[in-house]
């Protein structure tokens, strides 16, 4: 990587955590504020709790809202770096601390809480916000960074991935697995339809898997739906992120706005080396599928692989001919 | 005169039937919760007033009425306030002292829910607690890890709810003291 595309990327990364900051200080002065109640003699201890000042509602949540920056800052830095060491730390750290520690997740429930006016309200939760903006800034900018190594779910079937060993694993042939993608919207569609008819999120448990992490499935039917997915998860990597997060869905919907596309090179229209090593399907010859690409890297490191690349082979071969050529040439 | 006799008998029969079947204006399923928040209570009126709430009266011998507290919905008391899937709904009664005789969690959408504020030990420890008490979770209220977000917000429901109903409801201690 060039120095100049180092610099780009760190003054984005600056970006990113600077647009968070734009988006709450604003809230900051227009958050709501209960209207402050008629003086009487009740003289509760903390009266002003009732109206905490900022102060009092980020001290509150300071531990958490450094715990979920620092595992952002991992989680930006492993991408950038293209760092596969720091990928599988963040994935780790994804699992351990967002999913099963804090179980902070984007659902489809935020989806419905979206559109009913009922998201969680802002000062009390500025974890899940900088989580949630987050998810959105970055799917805008980059793609579905979040599916790739911050959703706790995607991160435990990646890990999951990578003990099984391959011999297990079935591959989706290319032409089930680029009609198989489209179940997601399907589910999507089909939830988002149910919520806005019946006004009721209980579909919820029914179409995400994440609720494992809160022991929240209590009944039989949803314990057998976890148990199948997960054992399905053994033998088809990332099955439940490719073809059935409505989640995934929806970001893939945002990804097609994707500013910092991944670049290829004239060769790939004819190469697929890319294409073979890519786990998400989400490569088709030239063309690189937003909508399912997680931004995983795997395609980025083979870029920049020299000994791989089929454009850098072609570049060594001409200049290895041009130096042979050289006094022929300048001559 | 046998037929004004006979009006205030059908009179007294009709009102001793309307208290058996259930109150008016008030829904059989909340009635039972109000008898729940308030077991010594004989009547509660509907719910009425800014903000909303129902009186619980208890009835001596002689049939004269005296407030024994208040009970009303935390969604009615604090709308703002909402968890990770929209408002909780819950009950809870005051008494005079700004003392809560009970919380009834309602309907909520909260995804961790059935774990956190359905478990009854998390609306047992409101029982007899003091409004003025701090409410704050991993202190005085315990601590639900991986749902801090419905937790938080059930607890800020129920304390801001408490206290708003306080202030307009209750006559506050200092000032009945002489």
């Amino acid at each position: 990587m060039s120095a100049r595309a180092r610099l780009v990327r760190v003054l984005l990364a600056v970006l990113l955590v600077v647009s968070g900051a734009i988006v709450t200080v604003p809230a900051l002065a227009f958050a709501q504020t209960q209207t402050p109640p008629p003086a009487g003699g009740w003289d509760f201890p903390d009266e002003e709790d009732d109206v905490p000042t900022w102060a009092d509602d980020l001290r509150a949540q300071a531990v958490d809202l450094a715990l979920v920056s620092a595992f952002l800052v991992l989680a930006f830095v492993s991408f950038f770096r293209k760092s596969v060491r720091l990928k599988y730390v963040t994935l780790v750290a994804a699992v351990a601390f967002l999913g099963v520690s804090k179980s902070l997740l984007i659902s489809i429930v935020n989806v419905f809480g979206l559109l009913g006016g009922n998201l969680p309200i802002f000062r009390p939760n500025l974890a899940w916000y900088l989580l949630a903006v987050v998810t959105v800034v970055s799917t805008v900018l980059w793609g579905r960074v979040y599916c790739g190594r911050i959703c706790a779910f995607g991160a435990f079937t990646q890990l999951v991935d990578a003990v099984v060993p391959d011999r297990w694993k079935w591959n989706v042939p290319r032409a089930l697995e680029r009609r198989a993608v489209w179940i997601k919207y399907g589910i999507l569609g089909g939830a988002l339809a149910y919520f806005l008819i019946t006004k009721n999120p209980l579909i919820y448990p029914y179409v995400e898997p994440f609720w494992m992490f809160g022991l929240h499935l209590r009944t039989p039917v949803l314990l057998a739906m976890l148990g199948t997915l997960l054992i399905a998860t053994i033998f088809v990597r990332n099955l439940y992120c490719r073809f059935l997060c409505p989640l995934g869905a929806l970001l893939g919907v945002l990804s097609n706005l994707t500013v910092f596309r991944i670049k290829r090179w004239s060769e790939c229209n004819t190469c697929k080396i890319c294409q073979k090593a890519c786990e998400w399907g989400a490569i088709d010859g030239p063309r690189i599928i937003k909508t399912e690409c997680v931004r995983c890297d795997d395609c980025e490191r083979l870029y920049e692989d020299t000994k791989k690349c089929p454009h850098h082979l072609i570049l060594i071969r001409k200049a290895d001919i041009l130096a042979r050529r050289g006094p022929i040439a300048t001559g | 005169m046998a037929l004004k006799r006979l009006m205030i008998l059908a009179a007294l029969l009709v009102g001793s039937v309307s208290l058996a079947v259930g109150q008016a204006g008030i829904e059989p399923s909340v009635l039972d919760k109000l008898k729940r928040l308030f077991p010594a209570a004989t009547t509660f009126s509907p719910k009425e007033g800014e903000p909303l709430h129902f009186t619980a009266y208890a009835a001596d011998a002689r049939g004269a009425k005296t407030v024994l507290g208040y009970a009303f919905w935390t969604t009615e008391m604090v709308p703002l306030e909402r968890g990770y899937g929209g408002p909780i709904v819950m009950l809870v009664g005051l008494d005079l002292k700004g003392i809560i005789s009970g919380v009834i969690v309602g309907e909520h959408r909260e995804p961790y829910g059935n774990f956190s504020i359905e478990m009854p030990q998390f609306a047992a420890q409101f029982r007899n607690k003091d409004i003025r008490d701090p409410f704050k979770l991993g202190e005085d209220i315990d601590a639900v890890s991986r749902a801090t977000i419905t937790m938080s917000s059930a607890v800020r429901s129920i304390r801001n709810a408490a206290r708003r109903a306080a202030r307009t409801l209750l006559t506050p201690p200092e000032a009945a003291k002489p």
